[in-house]
């Protein structure tokens, strides 16, 4: 059994690219600089995806920031992204 | 011991008791995913493996597979179960 905690495996994730899902159809690529046990991230080269329903259709608008830092409230999951 | 005092004894030990098992775990938002517990802590952190993504139930249609370790924030966390 391992004693490592689930923020003790996110460490494993540092200085590599991380996807971060957001409250509010929100998520955030980029790598992971810095977190704490707020799940406070920074990522640098980010990039945010919003997703809306336009008349219905599913719409996703995307922003870069170079530096972001993200508080701990808004996250719910954090990843390796895949494909 | 008074049977106060062994309820959050018990529940510690189901948390302890179902690491390495298959769960479910639902988030505020409806999300609901599976996959192997690889670790939990007192905040209800949660690190799954092999994670899959459904909308309120596994009978809803398979929204993603997370091929990496997976990050659920423990204030997200409506409740943890075996699957």
């Amino acid at each position: 059994m391992s004693m490592d905690t689930p923020l003790d495996l996110l460490k494993l994730n540092l200085d590599e690219i991380v996807f971060v899902k957001l409250r509010g159809a929100r998520e955030m690529t980029g790598t992971l600089q810095a977190f704490d046990s707020h799940c406070n991230i920074v990522l640098s080269n980010a990039t945010e995806t919003i997703y809306e329903l336009v008349d219905g259709d599913l719409k996703s608008t995307t922003k870069d920031s170079e530096m972001v830092f993200v508080r701990g409230d808004s996250v719910t999951l954090i990843t390796t992204p895949s494909e | 011991m008074s049977s106060t005092e062994s309820r959050p004894t018990a529940s510690a030990a189901f948390l302890s008791n179902i690491i390495g098992q298959s769960v479910v775990v639902k988030l505020h938002n409806g999300m609901l995913y599976q996959g192997v517990l690889e670790s939990i802590d007192g905040f209800m952190n949660i690190a799954l493996n092999q994670a899959t993504e459904h909308y309120e139930t596994d009978e809803n249609g398979l929204l993603h597979r997370y091929d990496g370790d997976v990050f659920v924030r423990g204030t997200q966390v409506l409740y943890i179960s075996e699957a």
